[in-house]
C-alpha cells in the first residue's frame, strides 16, 4: 500500500470476480461447516438430509426423521444461517454507522445500541416488560432499545453545538455502560433462575438458540436491509463529505440520517434478539474490506455482506471445536478477536474511511 | 442565470451577521465579493447555496423564490466550490467527480455512459484525465480543488459559486483554477480575499463591510487608494500597468516610518 493508496481492486472486472469468488466461499463455508460437530456424521448423510429436504431427493425413511434428520436439519443448519445473517446484518450496519456518524471507529457495539438492545431484552425477560407486544415482545424490545439508545447517542452528541465524531464515540461509551449497569441491577436483584440463564445468553452471544422460526424474521429482515441501503449508496457516499457539501449535491441528509439510523437499529435489535451481543463484526469487517475496496459504499455494501457472513460461520465453527466437549459463546471470541483490532486501529498513525491521513 | 438577492438578514442569537443586503448578478457575469473577514461574505454565499437559512429577505434564482425550490432543483441549478478541506477518506478521483452527477439522479437510476462522459469532459476542462483512477486523497490541495472544481461541473449547472476556493492554495493553484472557471462562460459569484485577483478575474465587484453591502461596481472604481483604506484600514497603491491592467500595492506600517 504505497502512498496511502488502498483502494487495491479497482476494475470492474476483477471487482465482479471478487464478489462472485466470496459468493462461492461463502456457500462452500456453509457446505463445508454443516459437517463440523459434536456428533460425528458421514458428509454422504449430511448432504441426504439437506437434498431430501430442500429436493425432495432420496429416501424418505432415511433422510426424513430420525437423529441424523434432528442433528443437521434441526440443529447445524438453521445455526449456520443464523451465523451468516448476523454477520451480514452486523456487517452492513457497521458499514451504515460509520458513514451516518462519520467517524470510522463507530459500530453497534461501539455506539452503544448493542447494549441498548440488550437492556431492552433484560427488562422484557426478567419484569416482563412489554408483554403487549405479543409473542416475539423479547425482540420488540431489543429492537426498542436499540432504536431508544441510538436515538439518546446522536441526542447526546448534538448537545452544546453539533455532535463530532469524538462526542458520539463518548456519548456511545457512556450510554453503553449506562445500559450495561442497569441489565445488570436487573438481573442482580432478580429472582429467576431461567431468566438470568437467558440474559447471561443475551449478554455474551451465542448462536444456540437458532431455530428456523428465528431465522424466518431475521433473514428477511437482514436481507430487506442490505437492499435498502445498497440502494442508497450515493448518500451514503455524500454522508462522509458531510452536510454542506451534500446540500450543493441537492441532497439534505438531516433526515436520511435518522431513517437509516432506524433501520440499523432494527437489524441490530433482531440480531441481539435471536443471538445476544456480539462486538466488533461491524467495526473489523468493514475496515478490512475499506482497506482493499475503498469507499464507494456501491463497492464495499456486497463485499462487507459477505465477509461477515463468512467471518461468523467460521468463528462459531470455532467456537464449537476450540475447547473439546463445550462451547465457547461466539461474543467472547469476537471480542477476544477484535478488541486487538480495535486497538490497532487506533494506534495505526493513518486511519480513517479506508485508511487517508488525518 | 439571474440572481436576486434582497434585504437579506441574518442573525446568530444577538449577533447581526447580515443587516439588510442587496445583491443582483446578471447571466453570465463573472462577480466578486471583497471585504474584511468577518463582513459577511461567506455568509451572503453560504445563504445563496443554501447552507444557512437566511433570518429575513429574498433569493431569487431566475425570478423564483429559492425556498420554492426542492433542494435537488437548486442543486441543478447552482454548483459550489468552498474552501478547501481535508476529506479523512479513500474515495477514487472517479467516484468523487461522478458525485456532481448526484442532483441529476432517481434513487435506484445507474451511472450511465453519459455520466461517465460528463465526469470525463469535466476532468478534461481541469486538465486532470490522467488522475481518473487515483485516490482523491493522494492528491495535492491544488489537485483536489481542481477536482472538486471537476464535481461542480458534472453537476451541470448555469451558475457557479466559489467560496474562497483559494485559500491555503500556493499562488500558481489559486491562478490556475481561476483561470479554469473564467474559461467556464458561466454565471460565476465568487467570494475573495486577494484584491488583486478580484481585479484579475471580476466583471464586477460588491464590497461587504459590517453586514452591509457597502460599494458596487467594476473592479476600477470599487479598487481605489481610498476605498482600500476605508474597507481595508490598510495603506495601498492602485497602478495600472502598460497593458492596462489593475495591481494593488501595499505599504505595511512599519514602512510609513522610512519613507516619509
Amino acid at each position: 500500500m504505497k502512498n496511502g493508496e488502498n483502494g487495491l481492486i479497482k476494475s470492474r472486472p476483477l471487482y465482479i470476480t471478487t464478489a462472485l469468488v466470496l459468493l462461492g466461499v461463502l456457500i462452500f463455508s456453509l457446505l463445508l461447516a454443516v459437517t463440523f460437530g459434536s456428533v460425528r456424521i458421514p458428509f454422504r448423510d449430511v448432504y441426504g438430509v439437506i437434498l431430501y429436504k430442500l429436493a425432495g431427493i432420496g429416501d424418505a425413511s432415511v433422510y426424513g426423521s430420525g437423529k441424523v434428520r434432528d442433528v443437521v436439519w434441526i440443529i447445524r443448519l438453521p445455526r449456520l444461517l443464523l451465523s451468516m445473517s448476523v454477520g451480514i446484518g452486523l456487517a452492513i450496519c457497521g458499514v451504515i454507522m460509520q458513514a451516518v456518524v462519520k467517524n470510522p471507529l463507530a459500530e453497534p457495539y461501539t455506539l452503544g445500541i448493542s447494549s441498548g438492545a440488550s437492556l431492552g431484552a433484560t427488562v422484557a425477560i426478567l419484569m416482563g416488560v412489554g408483554t403487549m407486544f405479543g409473542a416475539n415482545y423479547v425482540g420488540v424490545m431489543a429492537f426498542l432499545g436499540a432504536f431508544g439508545i441510538s436515538l439518546a447517542v446522536v441526542g447526546i452528541a448534538n448537545l452544546g453545538g453539533r455532535a463530532t465524531s469524538v462526542k458520539l464515540l463518548l456519548a456511545g461509551m457512556a450510554l453503553s455502560s449506562i445500559c450495561s449497569a442497569f441489565s445488570s441491577f436487573i438481573v442482580y436483584f432478580a429472582h429467576d433462575r431461567d431468566g438470568i440463564k437467558d440474559v447471561s445468553y443475551w449478554l455474551m452471544g451465542s448462536f444456540a438458540g437458532a431455530s428456523w422460526e428465528n431465522l424466518r424474521v431475521l433473514f428477511p429482515i437482514v436481507l430487506l436491509a442490505f437492499l435498502f441501503f445498497w440502494s442508497q449508496y450515493r448518500n451514503l457516499n455524500l454522508m462522509l463529505l458531510g452536510d454542506e457539501v451534500s446540500i450543493t449535491l441537492g441532497t439534505d441528509l438531516h433526515r436520511l440520517r435518522q431513517l437509516y439510523l432506524l433501520v440499523s437499529a432494527a437489524v441490530v435489535g433482531f440480531v441481539v434478539y435471536s443471538s445476544g451481543t456480539i462486538g466488533f463484526v461491524g467495526l473489523i469487517i468493514p475496515h478490512l474490506v475499506r482497506m482493499i475496496f475503498g469507499t464507494d459504499h456501491k463497492k464495499i455494501l456486497p463485499i462487507c455482506a459477505l465477509v461477515g457472513g463468512i467471518f461468523l460461520v467460521w468463528a462459531d465453527v470455532l467456537c464449537r471445536v476450540i475447547i473439546p466437549g463445550m462451547e465457547l459463546p461466539v461474543g467472547i471470541l469476537t471480542s477476544m478477536i477484535g478488541a486487538p483490532c480495535f486497538i490497532y486501529l487506533m494506534v495505526r498513525r493513518r486511519y480513517g474511511f479506508g485508511g487517508a491521513k488525518e | 442565470m439571474k440572481i436576486d438577492v434582497e434585504q437579506l438578514r441574518v442573525q446568530f442569537g444577538d449577533t447581526k451577521i447580515l443587516k439588510g443586503v442587496d445583491l443582483n448578478v446578471g447571466d453570465r457575469e463573472f462577480v466578486g465579493v471583497i471585504g474584511p473577514n468577518g463582513s459577511g461574505k461567506s455568509t451572503l454565499l453560504k445563504c445563496i447555496y443554501r447552507v444557512l437559512e437566511p433570518t429575513a429577505g429574498e433569493i431569487d434564482l431566475d425570478g423564483k423564490k429559492l425556498k420554492d425550490y426542492a433542494i435537488k432543483e437548486s442543486a441543478k441549478k447552482v454548483a459550489v466550490v468552498a474552501q478547501h478541506n481535508y476529506y479523512n477518506f479513500e474515495f477514487s478521483v472517479q467516484e468523487v467527480v461522478m458525485m456532481g452527477r448526484a442532483p441529476h439522479k432517481r434513487t435506484l437510476e445507474r451511472d450511465n455512459a453519459e455520466d461517465f462522459r460528463l465526469v470525463h469532459e469535466a476532468l478534461k476542462k481541469v486538465n486532470m484525465e490522467a488522475f481518473e483512477d487515483r485516490s482523491f486523497s493522494t492528491l495535492s490541495g491544488g489537485e483536489q480543488q481542481r477536482i472538486i472544481l471537476a464535481r461542480a461541473l458534472t453537476q451541470q449547472t448555469p451558475c457557479l459559486i466559489l467560496d474562497e476556493p483559494t485559500n491555503h492554495l500556493d499562488i500558481k493553484y489559486q491562478l490556475q483554477l481561476m483561470d479554469i472557471v473564467k474559461g467556464l462562460d458561466l454565471t460565476v459569484i465568487s467570494a475573495i480575499h486577494d484584491l488583486n485577483i478580484a481585479a484579475m478575474y471580476c466583471d464586477k465587484l460588491f464590497v461587504m463591510k459590517d453586514g452591509h453591502i457597502v460599494g458596487f461596481g467594476t473592479p476600477e472604481e470599487m479598487l481605489t487608494k481610498e476605498r482600500i483604506k476605508e474597507i481595508y484600514e490598510v495603506d495601498a497603491e492602485v497602478m495600472k500597468d502598460s497593458q492596462g491592467h489593475l495591481h494593488i500595492l501595499y505599504f505595511p506600517a512599519h514602512w510609513a516610518g522610512a519613507s516619509m
